[in-house]
């Protein structure tokens, strides 16, 4: 008898149990019930996996070394015109090329860090409410899947903060994938892209970061552009602003019509201090700014849930 | 936050038009997510008197002819209780829209009504509900006849015609005075370059009476101020007040004459206060005199709330107690043991600051999102607790006088002081502001300034909790001029390192669509479900607490199960052959923590490819994506059977796959799924798909190889009949060339099974001439 075979006959004798809650007294069946009941899932459960090992038992081993099966033609791979790149990688590519040129270095971002990187290496007091406007995911450790890519600010400043011991300059930017638990839509997605830049010498200035940000976006969109500030608030930035450019003409804007491209601002002490770098001596800036917004924008898509489809009859557009 | 462009205009004066300050509003305090434009919402309203009210016999309805400031009297039909003769009223012409309705897809407009079939209805005397100002329906609103007359736009004379400004809360986090029309209107003085000058009056209020106020517990309360009012006239209730307009275009309703003024106040101030209704104090507290207790929360303690919801109290929570009986959640909301109602006489008003930290965790554990608390979690400063509970008492006056005052701070806070040199600012800024801008701008918001030469000592407000360090100070000069005029400017630019592993995965990207194969993006988060479909250990993954949806529960071990259920969608639309794949970070538990403690992050490449209706091995297929891809990036790999174990491989039939081996270090794996993945799929039968570390080939890849430039000057066919793998042949073959001192470039033609013996066919191409004594030797491998 074989093991299912086997299993099969102790179901068997196991519903015939159930015929015996007649002899137990009344106060005492519920608590046989639910032990039977337990038995039995646990045996269904027991059933169902060895059923599925004889299933996929039933398969013949192949000859891996060899190209093809016998008696089959060698495979092929598919038309070059099938293939394609997703668009939020390709732009990604566009995007960091852009700062490589601009001089900038690139570092990729994690996809699971702490609450030291999310919050407490950016100058985010503890428990400090700011904290809840990243709606963050936790998992059962306390681990963050992170909010935003300015979770790698402290280990960029760290990394190379030898250029500033040689004379140069940190600048740097870090594309990564980020995380807010939020109800997903045609202009929402719980995941989606960002690049955060960081720069720090010892004389730059806000005008600086403003000149760095209107050239990338002005080499992106391959147009002069007007810019235009808003005021924010992030802790680690002070002074802090959000960053908006006027809607290109060739992608149908019209005048007055600014889009909010990113956030971004001067280092604030502490967050360079944490990094081990002296504020007195040294200055910074940093922005950060969602991906999927520019590409939706750059092909005129109108709903970012088509990102993460998967979806072929999508995808297949983007060679 | 809804925020009034008139409510702001009485403390500042402005003349550019309202277009160009909600711009500048944008531009230099917080972004304006919308304006309601309310110019039209009160257009033919009118005051009116009612000169004439008959009932009309058996119906609750009145027959009025009204006085709408023409000549003529105009007939209405009015169905409130409250209408009589003499009154000023506010009257709806025909034709205009009912204000409450104007945000709704068909406004209702007023017409020309016949009532009851005989009695013509022109237009309407409306309530406050009617007017969108609160929910009241109990008659028609009565106006003082001290503020209008008969004929007047309603608009007029209560300052209607508005626009309200939508304000995004969230970048004013650090700022709680902007959540008082006062400290959002010296914002706007600063950013129009005019000084802002507000100051309370002094306060006659001094601590005296038998009321006490203890915090019990440390860190809880900065201060508790408390005023008791004793009833002793009547307040005027019965006009419609400009303060009813605002607070209704504040976003708040009236409710009645002692809480409408702490929301007004609240309002104007950004301090919440709060009333308690003074003999049911007592009552609660089993006392003969007010004794406030400030505590934490015990575990489980009770609380009835002023929405009838019953709170069940946990130790964050603040709580306000009358004797040891709580009678209030701190900063959150009022208990109703202690509630005003129409029969308050006496009151007690709380005006006081809590621990943000504390009161955050109450919003959250409760799910309260008051005006008052979001106030309080941005911080409110101390300074004016006193000042505006004086301010309470005041616009009460009319009907409560105090008799008792407590105040828990004993000294008034201590101002910050920041020194900074004019060149930190233009440096940091970028800029060439001078000193008298400079001084201007931050006196004009209430910063006191002394200078020495181009040192500036400046002391900071004390409602302006956020200004600690220079950098702020910086802030606030670039923000109040305005950093759209800060000119842009290059830095010169230094050469980037190339980043080794971004550049690969660029070309790995290029490669894979390069052989028709298509790019996919999928969740980092996977469903349970999806695990145990592949058979994967749900305890190795990282385990979301606050999941969207037990969907997205799981941080994923690796690619391919992501794919598999792509693969699903696609064959469905339906895409009869594909190939997607996927480079993206995976983590287990099971890698441990990195230096910095936290979990090790690794970046595979998943790839699947699935047909429709095709008979035959898939797995062969996948193989030469893998040996393709290996190929272009110079990495000699060994195809062996499974012997390692890891979470990747789980989907894969261990019988149908082969693990990638690179210099005796697994990277991977390729091969066909089994059965049960399959079915678990709903996949049809020609699925086949790899998993690969991308950073081991990173470790493996070389940009370049060895050029051969040789001529091929032989090629051969060779068919070997055997029983051995197509390997082991492979490797027969190899040993007898290198004997002979010969290579070959060997690539398969056919492999052909009549019965049990197979014939391999391959195709060799030598770059030296070859004897056929060698070709002998080969054609008698078996």
């Amino acid at each position: 008898m074989d093991e299912l075979e086997r299993l099969k006959k102790e179901l068997k004798d196991l519903n015939a149990e159930y015929a015996k809650i007649k002899d137990v007294p009344k106060e005492k069946r519920s608590q046989f019930g639910k032990e039977l009941n337990a038995k039995k899932m646990a045996l269904l459960d027991k059933i169902m996996k060895a059923e599925e090992s004889q299933y996929d038992a039933k398969v013949e081993a192949l000859d891996i070394s060899a190209p093809c099966a016998p008696n089959e033609n060698l495979p092929e791979l598919y038309p070059v015109e099938q293939g394609s790149r997703h668009p939020l990688m390709v732009e990604l590519d566009r995007v960091i090329s852009i700062y490589q040129m601009m001089g900038f270095d690139v570092m990729e971002s994690r996809q699971l860090d702490d609450e030291y990187h999310m919050f407490d290496s950016l100058n985010f007091p503890k428990e400090h409410p700011a904290r809840d406007g990243y709606d963050t995911f936790r998992t059962e450790e306390g681990l963050i899947p992170p909010a935003h890519t300015s979770t790698m600010q402290n280990r960029a400043l760290k990394r190379y903060k030898h250029k500033l011991d040689e004379g140069q300059n940190i600048a740097v930017v870090i594309p990564g994938r980020v995380y807010r638990n939020e109800d997903v839509d045609a202009t929402h997605e719980h995941t989606f892209y960002q690049c955060e830049g960081v720069y720090v010498s010892r004389d730059c200035t806000m005008g600086q970061m403003l000149g760095i940000l209107r050239e990338f976006f002005e080499k992106y969109y391959e147009q002069k552009l007007n810019i235009r500030t808003q005021p924010g608030y992030f802790p680690f930035t002070e002074p802090s602003l959000e960053f908006m450019i006027e809607k290109p003409k060739t992608l149908g804007g019209k005048k007055g019509d600014f889009l909010e491209m990113l956030g971004c601002g001067m280092i604030h002490p502490n967050v360079l201090k944490m990094a081990g770098i002296d504020p007195t001596e040294y200055h910074g800036f940093a922005w950060g700014g969602g991906i999927d917004r520019l590409v939706m924008l750059r092909y005129g898509l109108k709903d970012v849930r088509h990102f993460e489809s998967g979806n072929l009859n999508f995808l297949r557009n983007f060679k | 936050m809804l925020i009034s462009l008139n409510w702001i205009k009485k403390y500042v004066d402005v003349e550019i038009p309202d277009e160009e300050l909600v711009r500048l509003i944008g531009a230099r305090l917080v972004e304006v997510e919308g304006v309601i434009d309310e110019s039209h919402k009160y257009d033919n309203i009118y005051v009116v008197q009612v000169a004439a009210a008959e009932k009309i016999p058996d119906t609750h309805l009145t027959l009025c002819q009204i006085d709408v400031g023409k000549k003529d009297l105009v007939q209405v039909v009015c169905g409130a209780p409250n209408v009589r003769e003499g009154m000023l009223a506010a009257w709806i012409a025909p034709g205009a829209v009912v204000p409450a309705s104007v945000h709704e897809d068909t406004p209702f407009v007023i017409g020309k009504r016949k009532m009851l079939n005989k009695y013509d209805s022109n237009g309407m005397l409306a309530g406050a509900d009617e007017l969108d100002f609160g929910d009241d329906h109990s008659g028609i609103v009565e106006i003082d006849p001290e503020m209008a007359r008969p004929g007047e736009l309603l608009k007029d004379v209560f300052e209607l015609d508005d626009k309200i400004l939508e304000i995004e809360n969230k970048s004013l986090t650090h700022r709680p005075d902007t959540f008082g029309i006062i400290g959002f209107a010296r914002e706007v003085a600063g950013i129009l370059g005019k000084s802002f000058d507000f100051e309370y009056q002094d306060t006659n209020l001094k601590v005296t009476g038998d009321i006490s106020v203890k915090i019990l517990d440390k860190g809880i309360c900065e201060r508790y101020s408390a005023v008791v009012l004793e009833k002793h006239g009547e307040i005027k209730n019965k006009y419609l007040s400009w303060m009813d307009t605002i607070l209704s275009k504040s976003g708040m309703k009236p409710i009645g004459p002692i809480v409408d003024v702490t929301n007004y106040l609240m309002l104007l101030t950004g301090q919440p206060l709060h009333a308690f209704d003074f003999d049911k104090f007592i009552k609660v507290g089993k006392s003969f005199k007010p004794e406030i207790n400030v505590r934490l929360a015990k575990k489980g303690e009770k609380l009835v709330l002023l929405d009838d919801t019953e709170a069940v109290l946990n130790e964050n929570d603040i709580v306000i107690c009358s004797g040891e009986t709580p009678v209030a959640l701190a900063g959150a909301m009022g208990g109703k043991n202690t509630m005003i109602d129409e029969t308050t006489r006496n009151v007690i008003i709380e005006s006081a600051t809590f621990s943000l930290y504390n009161l955050r965790k109450t919003q959250m554990a409760h799910g309260i999102f008051s005006e008052a608390i979001t106030r309080f979690t941005k911080g409110q400063p101390p300074y004016q607790c006193l000042k505006v509970a004086d301010a309470a008492a005041e616009m009460l006056s009319a009907g409560f006088k105090v008799t008792s005052v407590a105040d828990t701070q004993k000294k008034p806070e201590e101002s910050v002081v920041i020194d900074i040199n004019i060149n930190e600012i233009n440096d940091l800024l970028g800029t060439e502001y001078d000193k008298k801008t400079i001084v201007n701008t931050l006196s004009n918001v209430g910063f006191k300034l002394s200078a020495k030469s181009d040192n500036l000592r400046i002391v900071v407000p004390l409602w302006r909790t956020d200004i600690r360090i220079k950098e702020d100070i910086i802030e606030e000069v670039g923000r109040l001029l305005g950093y759209d005029n800060i000119r842009p400017v290059l830095p010169l630019h230094g050469t980037a390192d190339k980043n080794e592993i971004l550049s690969l995965k660029t070309k790995v990207r290029d490669m894979m669509s390069s052989f028709g194969a298509n790019e996919v993006l999928t969740y980092s988060f996977v469903s349970e479900k999806l695990l145990e479909k592949v058979g994967q250990d749900l305890n190795k993954s990282y385990k979301i607490v606050n999941s969207i949806s037990p969907e997205l529960q799981l941080i994923r071990q690796s690619i391919v199960p992501s794919l598999l259920d792509k693969a699903y969608v696609n064959q469905k639309l339906p895409v009869d052959k594909f190939a997607i794949f996927e480079i993206n970070q995976v983590y287990t538990k099971t890698r441990q923590v990195d230096s910095e403690n936290v979990p090790v992050s690794q970046m595979n490449l998943g790839f699947v490819l699935a047909e429709r209706k095709t008979k035959g091995a898939a797995y062969y297929k996948a193989k030469l994506y893998v040996e393709k891809l290996l190929e272009a990036l110079n990495i000699k790999a060994d195809f062996l059977p499974k012997k390692h174990d890891s979470e990747d491989s789980k989907p894969f039939e261990d019988k149908r796959l082969a693990e990638i081996w690179v210099d005796g270090e697994y990277i991977g794996v390729v091969g066909e799924f089994k059965n049960s993945v399959r079915r678990n799929f709903k996949l049809e039968d020609f699925l086949a798909g790899f998993e690969l570390n991308f950073e081991k080939l990173q470790e493996h890849f070389t940009p370049t190889r060895e050029i051969d430039v040789r001529p091929v000057v032989d090629k051969r066919d060779l068919t070997i009949e055997t029983n051995e793998t197509y390997g082991e042949i492979i490797e027969k073959i190899q040993k007898v060339l290198e004997k002979n001192q010969l290579d070959a470039e060997i690539s398969p033609l056919a492999i052909y099974q009549p019965e049990t013996i197979k014939h391999i066919s391959v195709h060799l191409e030598f770059k030296q001439k070859i004897d056929d004594k060698v070709m002998h030797e080969l054609e008698a491998l078996k």
